[in-house]
């Protein structure tokens, strides 16, 4: 089951030729045989999720289905509140975050029939890039021992890539969803800000936090996606746009579609074997008809330092209690993070808000009058090795997280939908990624882009050997 | 350099570039029209 996609197990199951029980048991002889190394669960559910099997498997049994997610294993970051489990949200305090509702995103795919099979590992509050964590253990690159599996969402990218779900949730609020999505070989969307609820879900920043679905395909994702976006009366910034039919189009190709590659900023200081991997996949985008062209785009690094100066307010605003109250409990890392949101000014608060309007009306014109889908490396290079970046200084430590979000980050200010998706692998066996930008709510565009590239590359068909 | 002047420092920075850059913004902009602008409801941009 590991080789397929969470697509084909629906499939599968519907079809009554495996079994939720089947698909949930084949799950956990895999964490329980690799999590000891990977790390990705915070707290796995072992009986919550036979129990949930053996339900859904009595009712599909009685021709009763719940939704076209019925029976798929799926995960969530732990910052995800979800009814009997706590949610830490990566600190060394189990019961950090409570809501009175479940995840609205979360609950969406369960209610569609998807399994939990428990709360994933995540960077300590969602601050920082690389995926460590000093107090549920570093989550592991399923695709090479010792490096980064990217962050925060760090257990939602490194249990997808071991096949100990098929599907999962993540936050993104500088990158979080793409940065390990693109580190450990799979799919990851950070959708339009407001097209899925981040009701019941911790919040980092909230004019900056997306939630969005990691899976091995974009055809996956788009079904993930399908049951996750859409109103929600408990999140006053969802967005009140009906849902698109994502699967619908989804195999219809890309034959015209504007591509375009910036000439300015996204490819400077980039890894050349990362930057050519990228250049490659638009060439193979053009062979399969999309027309591309270079572009020259606003300058990102404006809504980078606006995106970033918001985030550090609004982060340390949200997490100041414990700040204050109970430093000791936050890796040093984090805290350095927070402390900084302490003394941002209103005046330059207010103003980056002001800006990032500005910004992204700017961008949003300039850019898609001349394109449909803008293309870019996601991380600057291959995941690291995380033991020589623990062993440098905080400040450095920080510097480094914020230079390998640098091409996520403008995108969560300009609030666009952003699409990572694997293009091969370096010389040294690491992933390569590609993001795809697309105007706001046009998600649907970038899912059949992705799906059209993954067909035609087939690079989601490699597994990590673990 | 201590943490504490690290924090300052950087804090100076990220205010120099806010700074810099709102010397560019219109009376009317205002926060909300980041949402407008995704929404596209907006008929007139407050620079226009």
């Amino acid at each position: 089951m590991r080789e397929e996609s969470l697509t084909a197990v629906a499939t599968s199951i519907r079809a009554r030729t495996l079994s939720p029980v089947e698909a949930v048991e084949r799950c956990l002889e895999r964490v329980r045989k690799w999590d000891g190394r990977i790390r990705a669960f915070i707290r796995l559910d072992e009986e919550g999720a036979r129990e949930s099997a053996r339900k859904l498997e009595a009712e599909a049994a009685a021709g009763r289905w719940r939704g076209p997610l019925h029976g798929v294993p799926v995960a969530f970051k732990d910052l995800c509140h979800l009814r009997g489990l706590p949610t830490s949200c990566g600190t060394a305090m189990p019961g950090y975050f409570a809501s009175a509702q479940d995840c609205t995103a979360a609950r969406r795919l369960l209610d569609a029939g998807a399994i939990s099979l428990g709360k994933l590992n995540m960077t300590e509050l969602a601050l920082g890039a690389f995926g460590d964590n000093a107090h549920h253990g570093d989550a592991e690159n399923p695709w090479r021992a010792g490096h980064a599996t990217g962050g925060s969402s760090s257990g939602s990218g490194a249990g997808l890539a071991a096949g100990f779900f098929l599907g999962t949730v993540g936050s993104d609020t500088g990158g979080s969803i793409r940065l390990p999505a693109a580190c450990c070989g799979v799919v990851g969307l950070k959708p339009t800000y407001g097209r899925v609820s981040r009701a019941g879900a911790m919040v980092l920043s909230w004019s900056m936090d997306h939630l969005g679905p990691l899976a091995w395909t974009s055809r996956d994702v788009a079904l993930l996606l399908q049951e996750m976006a859409g109103r929600d009366p408990a999140d006053a910034t969802a967005s009140r746009r009906a849902v698109p039919d994502y699967l619908a189009g989804i195999d219809r190709g890309i034959t015209g579609v504007r591509v375009g590659l910036p000439e300015n900023y996204f490819f400077q200081g980039v890894d050349g074997e990362t930057a050519a991997g990228v250049r490659r996949a638009a060439r193979q985008l053009e062979d399969l008809g999309a027309r591309v062209s270079e572009i020259r785009i606003p300058d990102p690094q404006h809504m980078t330092d606006v995106a970033m100066l918001i985030a550090r307010a609004e982060s340390a605003a949200l997490h100041a209690d414990v700040l204050r109250n109970h430093p000791e409990m936050l890796q040093p890392t984090v805290r350095g993070r927070l402390e900084v949101g302490l003394g941002v000014a209103a005046y330059d608060y207010l103003q980056a808000l002001r800006l990032r309007a500005k910004l992204t009306r700017a961008f949003i014109g300039e850019v898609f009058d001349e394109i449909d889908v803008l293309l870019t490396p996601v991380i600057p290079e291959p995941a690291p090795a995380l033991a020589p970046l623990k062993a440098t200084p905080v400040e450095e430590f920080n510097i480094r997280s914020g230079r390998f979000s640098r091409l996520t980050r403008p995108f969560n200010g300009y609030g666009l939908p952003a699409l990572s998706v694997p293009c091969g692998f370096t010389t040294e066996g690491l992933p390569m990624a590609f993001q795809a930008v697309g105007r706001p709510f046009d998600e649907g565009l970038l899912l059949r882009l992705g799906h059209a590239y993954q067909e035609a590359a087939g690079w989601h068909l490699r597994r990590p050997t673990l | 350099m201590t943490d504490a002047q690290r924090q300052q420092a950087e804090m100076a920075s990220m205010a120099g570039v806010i700074e810099r850059l709102a010397g560019e913004l219109a009376l009317a902009e205002e926060p909300a029209r980041f949402i407008a602008a995704l929404e596209a409801e907006e008929d007139v941009p407050p620079d226009a």
